[in-house]
């Protein structure tokens, strides 16, 4: 009994293999896409779609942002909205890997933006472009900085009173919404509006200060998508993220709490300041993701009630992170993937359906990814080909039934 | 042919593969009816595959299972408790919330018109427990009782059943020494009335007193079979472990030196019942001595090792630690300041289960330039050093150290602990159980460990439940009761059941300051003991 206890926990909980791991990751993909198709077939026989073609739209979805006729536009756009979702799904990452549920990503997101944007659109850059640049970097700063301070929030709360990280976080997303929508009101923002270039009284852009994102000629490239440099910084910070996590003592402390926190207690590591470094450095990573987003030159930031919800960005980065298996490398993919089956959405309208379909998709893949364990356990099954791990699988669910204590055996 | 003794359960030649092992290779096992037969094995050695076999948990891959001469397949646990075999497992299987009653009839319901009807069922179980003196309150919540009710309550769900065949699987290895008497007369009764047992164990001691035959298995072979009436602990263990085994360790006399642990007057206090665990507990350890708290389980032996380690919080009193108050100061600084600690719970704080061997052994240690070098991991320097103690404390793994710790056996988990604590720079060992549910084997290297660390020079205080652990190690033994050293002794001038009588809070003696004893002891009885402590409450 306990020997198989055991097996089931090594099939169900042991750290796979990176191929085992990215096996998982295309088998949820796979069902994903099976499901998207299953549902359009469906819908093709509601009479209101009665000119929709399922095999088709199946097409549109593996060709993503390769469908319309401006294809470098497409898919330069596709990278550039995936640079603010690999933000988010490092930022949910960092925090899981120390054992913290960061749904603060969108307050984070929207904290940095807000900060961002207060540097970039109060000072004229626009007959120097040194000078832009300079603003731009200090824009990031300020961004990440904010960033910090707000995932901090939950992240002392959780470490000096162990209230959980998760209720406070969906306090502060609210919170931090509200703030945003204030301060981007017409009376606060008086001072930035009527800047000469400004596109219209209710829209701002960078473009009109000149602190946007430089593009290097990335913008020309892809046929005028909003393709930044944006996209390098995001790389970057994502290998710097997986050399934290796995090749410093700091990140080898920070995963020792999120696997057990009691034994890193007991080693003498200090795990409140592990849960402040992990909070902070979420809340940073969001807040770059959004400041990232919205200081490209192209894109409007509306300054009147803007959130009354939430930006997506930041709960997609949960799907990121979690498909990616939490492996900071790994979300660069994760999220350039579910931006391609997204891209695929508008063009999902010219078969007759709307683009909502995409979205039922990445949902579906997303909520796999929850299973990815159990995929893992069935590819490590399949490997072996032994008798055994089916009998543990099978096991598992025996064992859920009596309610076994997951405590461990002694032997 | 005929005259061959009807078996009630006969495996012929089990096989068992696992990937890259053969837990059971050619095993047979004969149980005859009314009988309680053991199985003894060290850690990993296949009991439990066996055990899992005859249960259902797993199929054979050769061999067969025969009941009662009939040739049987068990495809599950269902199969098993339909030919009355039932199992009682190491880690009990209740519903907390339920009652103990709703429990034993789990699975197995009367029902009238779709509503649970408990009265035939209470009237059952009532007769079972008088038959075989089980004594379980059937209203209790199963969350509110000690762990040997629980024990009972298990049995008693498998006699509900009718089974005939019982399995307990180490079934001592979580009572207490009086609930483990009291479950011996349990075994004895049920064999009397006709019940056959499988008693999985790895002590000797219990082996010997209750089972009447004994089969030995050792890396999943069978070594034999044999009646224990002809045979001794001394050659039982070298027939499970392969070799000589001693039971006590030689060791020298302690020559204590310079003080390295200095508790004073230490009071703790848990925080979520307001009840104090420990009361004004004192005593000093030196180096080269091995100071020993005894106590039966639950009478503040843990809260006063978390409170000296760091993991709770000290109400009133000082810890010093090699001369500095380290009462309120972080883990880190005691570890820094000389402390190893092998806790009680291993899996819980002691190992970092999804860690590797390597990750685990520099847990301590890892901001350590040994280790890193300006914050970066120093994989390789790492790896050696793991693989260093892998050898040094003969740890058997499957890939070195890139083992994950959670595929280990709890014996080699444990090495892991030992080895690490034992090898880090450190002059007080705080060692809580260190042997706890291991094999005579493993035993026996632990204690050749800790004697050695105290010969070089480092203070051990060993907290154990094990009395026999507590007279081989210890140079002082302090017993702990209700919260308060209630005596203190040389280990040569007392004898187990001496000790008993304190553990059990019928004899105290004035223990002063150092943790030394005043003269002979203020003996009392033990309904004025009982009484006193009312009064204490009523003060407060």
């Amino acid at each position: 009994m306990k020997k198989s206890n055991k097996q089931v926990k090594r099939l169900f909980s042991a750290p796979a293999d990176g191929l085992t791991s990215l096996g998982s990751s295309l088998i949820c993909v796979f069902i994903g896409l099976l499901v998207g198709f299953l549902i359009m077939i469906f819908a093709s026989f509601s009479s209101s779609l009665a000119d929709a073609d399922p095999l088709k739209g199946l097409g549109y979805l593996f060709s993503g942002p390769f469908t319309a006729l401006d294809k470098a536009n497409d898919f330069g756009n596709m990278v550039f909205y995936t640079v603010p979702l690999i933000f988010t799904s490092l930022s949910v990452a960092v925090a899981y890997k120390t054992g913290l549920f960061n749904i603060g990503a969108p307050g984070q997101f929207l904290m940095g933006t807000m900060c961002a944007l207060l540097v970039a659109l109060s000072i004229d850059s626009t007959s120097n472009a040194t000078q832009g640049v300079f603003i731009w970097i200090l824009a990031l700063v300020i961004a990440a900085i904010a960033g910090i301070l707000w995932g901090l929030i939950p992240g002392a709360l959780k470490a000096y009173f162990g209230i959980n990280e998760v209720i406070v976080a969906i306090m502060t997303n609210w919170i931090a919404a509200n703030i945003f929508t204030w301060v981007f009101s017409l009376d606060n923002l008086s001072f930035m509006v009527n800047k000469p270039g400004g596109k219209s009284a209710y829209l701002l852009t960078t473009s009109s200060t000149g602190n946007g994102t430089p593009n290097l000629g990335l913008k020309a490239l892809t046929n005028n998508s909003y393709l930044d440099i944006g996209i390098f910084l995001a790389v970057v910070i994502a290998i710097l993220c997986w050399l934290l996590m796995n090749k410093t003592t700091l990140g080898y402390s920070m995963r020792a709490c999120g696997l057990n926190k009691f034994s890193a207690r007991y080693a003498g590591i200090n795990d409140k300041k592990n849960i402040l470094i992990a909070m902070g450095l979420a809340g940073a990573l969001a807040g770059l993701g959004g400041a990232l987003y919205y200081l490209n030159p192209g894109i409007e930031i509306q300054y009147q009630s803007v959130y009354q919800i939430l930006p997506d960005y930041g709960f997609t980065g949960i799907a990121g992170a979690f498909l990616a298996n939490c492996n900071p490398i790994a979300c660069i993919f994760a999220a350039l993937f579910i931006r391609y089956i997204n891209a695929s959405g508008t063009n999902l309208v010219s078969v007759g359906y709307n683009r909502y379909f995409a979205d039922i998709i990445v949902a579906v893949i997303i909520y796999l990814a929850g299973f990815s364990n159990f995929f893992k356990g069935l590819l490590i099954r399949f490997k072996h080909k032994d008798r055994d791990a089916k009998q543990a699988s099978s096991l598992y669910e025996k064992i859920l039934v009596k309610g076994l204590k997951t405590k461990g055996g002694n032997e | 042919m005929e005259e061959k003794p009807q078996y009630v359960i006969e495996m012929r030649n089990i096989v068992k593969d696992f990937p890259g092992i053969r837990a059971n290779d050619h095993i047979n096992l004969q149980l005859k009816k009314g009988e309680i037969h053991s199985l003894l094995g060290e850690n990993g050695a296949g009991k439990s595959t066996l055990m899992s076999v005859l249960f259902g948990l797993y199929q054979p891959d050769e061999g067969a299972i025969y009941k009662d001469g009939k040739e049987v397949h068990i495809k599950s646990p269902n199969d098993a408790t339909a030919l009355h075999i039932g199992m009682v497992h190491q880690h009990f299987m209740l519903v907390e919330c339920f009652s103990v009653l709703d429990n034993i009839i789990l699975g197995d319901e009367d029902s009238h018109g779709g509503w649970v009807t408990k009265k035939k069922a209470r009237a059952k179980c009532e007769e079972l427990m008088k038959k075989y003196g089980l004594e379980v309150d059937l209203n209790a919540k199963v969350s509110d009782i000690s762990v040997g009710m629980q024990q009972r309550t298990e049995i008693l769900k498998m006699l509900y059943r009718d089974n005939d065949i019982l399995i307990f699987d180490e079934p001592t290895a979580v009572l207490t020494p009086q609930e483990i008497e009291n479950l011996m007369k349990t075994m004895k009764n049920m064999a009397r009335e006709g019940k056959s047992i499988l008693f999985i164990s790895h002590k000797l001691n219990e082996i010997m007193e209750v089972a009447d035959t004994c089969t030995v298995l050792r890396k999943g072979k069978c070594i034999g079979t044999i009646a224990t009436k002809d045979t001794n602990q001394q050659k039982l263990a070298e027939m499970m472990v392969g070799r000589e085994v001693h039971f006590t360790v030689p060791k020298a006399d302690a020559k204590p030196g310079k003080e390295v642990l200095n508790v004073s007057h230490l009071f703790v206090k848990n925080p979520y019942t307001h009840k104090e665990t420990v009361k004004d507990v004192s005593f000093k350890v030196h180096s080269g001595e091995i100071v020993c708290i005894a106590g039966i389980e639950g009478n503040g032996q843990t809260e006063l090792v978390n409170a000296i380690t760091g993991l709770e919080n000290v109400k009133k009193g000082n810890v010093v630690l090699n001369n500095i108050d380290v009462t309120k100061k972080s883990i880190f600084t005691k570890i820094k300041n000389g402390m190893s600690h092998i806790p009680e719970d291993r899996q819980k704080y002691g190992l970092v289960l999804d860690y590797n061997i390597q990750q685990n052994m520099v847990i301590e240690q890892y901001r350590d330039k040994k280790f890193s070098n300006h914050g970066w991991i120093n994989f390789k320097k790492r790896k050696e050093y793991s693989d260093q103690l892998i050898k040094l404390y003969d740890i058997r793994t499957s890939q070195g150290s890139e083992t994950i710790t959670r595929s280990m056996s709890g014996g080699n988990q444990q090495k892991v602990i030992v080895g690490r604590e034992l090898d880090k720079n450190h002059s007080l060992l705080v060692a809580v159980q260190p042997t706890r549910g291991l094999d005579v084997g493993a035993v026996e290297s632990i204690h050749k460990k800790i004697i050695a660390d105290r010969d070089k020079g480092s203070a051990v205080l060993l907290v154990s439940l094990e009395l026999e652990e507590v007279m081989n190690l210890a140079d002082k033994i302090l017993v702990m009761y209700e919260g308060e050293i209630v005596g203190s002794f040389d280990p040569k001038n007392v004898t187990i059941p001496e000790l008993g009588l304190y553990m059990a809070g019928a004899k105290r003696m004035k223990v002063d300051e150092n943790g030394n004893s005043l003269g002979e002891g203020v003996e009392k009885e033990v309904a004025t003991l009982v009484e006193g402590g009312h009064k204490n409450e009523e003060i407060k």
